[in-house]
């Protein structure tokens, strides 16, 4: 009677393992995808982090030359856009076709106020890195505690 | 890709390891006479993280991508992946001139006919 026990606990304790495994079979297959559901549709997936003294704006944008994309920035409000265009090179048929052309806007809030002189943006790779320094009086300052 | 062999192993134990995501690239494929075409979406990835493999009819594209990331992230949509997907390919195709190039974060993969199998018109005599 023990013994059986024991058997449905190990039993149980594998159960439990091979769940773990697929859910983490899917989480991982899901994470890829799990940006572009938020972003609604197939708009193009953006990370946006914050050093401190600026913050860095990665846009995923494969086959994007720097003449279709427009960056605007006015205050703490950012707007990119841009296309690319799904053209068929002359004289080829089409087998598959899931890259599509895309014409997207995408605009932001910023934490804060960002100095539009000083924002770069670079694309390489289909990657859009922008660096956006903060305004003087967004910037952490130490206070020193007499 | 070592690596991922590695954390596999590890997985026995209790650790909680991070694994690169897969995910498939979009492709698009056309065909003229003389060659097939690819082209596959792999943003972020540079050349040295780019891999085609071509054995037995079997064509295999891999890109990693690793993102250099500094600072506190507000969000992150998108991260580091291994995009990977594989496809037959026929047995026309020449596979000593295939050749590819990475552009915009696209892989452009040029897989030439060999000579045999282009169309050719046939000549009807009258008779």
């Amino acid at each position: 009677m023990w013994t059986r026990i024991g058997d449905v606990n190990r039993m149980f304790g594998d159960i439990d393992l091979l769940q773990s495994r697929m859910s983490r079979f899917f989480d991982d297959y899901d994470r890829s995808n799990y940006g572009r559901v938020l972003a609604g549709g197939d708009l193009p997936l953006t990370n946006f982090y914050d050093t401190g003294d600026h913050f860095e704006l990665k846009v995923e944008l494969p086959g994007t030359a720097k003449e279709d994309l427009s960056v605007k920035i006015q205050g703490n409000y950012l707007e990119i856009g841009g296309k690319r265009e799904a053209n068929v090179p002359d004289g080829y048929s089409v087998h598959r076709s899931e890259r599509g052309s895309v014409d997207f806007t995408r605009s932001f809030t910023l934490p804060s106020e960002v100095d539009a002189e000083k924002v770069e943006a670079t694309i390489s790779n289909g990657l859009l890195t922008m660096i956006l320094p903060k305004a003087e009086a967004a910037k952490p300052k130490q206070i020193t505690v007499r | 890709m070592s690596e991922r062999k590695d954390i596999v192993k590890r997985e026995e134990g209790t650790e909680r390891v991070h694994r690169i995501p897969m995910a498939a690239p979009l492709v698009d494929i056309y065909e003229n006479d003389d060659e097939i075409l690819l082209y596959a979406d792999m943003p972020g990835v540079d050349k040295d993280g780019v891999r085609v493999n071509i054995d037995n009819g079997k064509l295999e594209l891999s890109g990693l991508r690793k993102l250099v990331v500094n600072g506190a992230a507000n969000w992150e949509e998108f991260g580091d992946v291994e995009y990977s997907r594989s496809f037959s390919v026929p047995q026309t195709i020449d596979i000593n001139r295939v050749n590819a190039e990475l552009k915009c974060g696209v892989l452009h993969l040029h897989l030439p006919k060999s000579e045999a199998a282009k169309p050719r018109q046939i000549e009807i005599k009258a008779a």
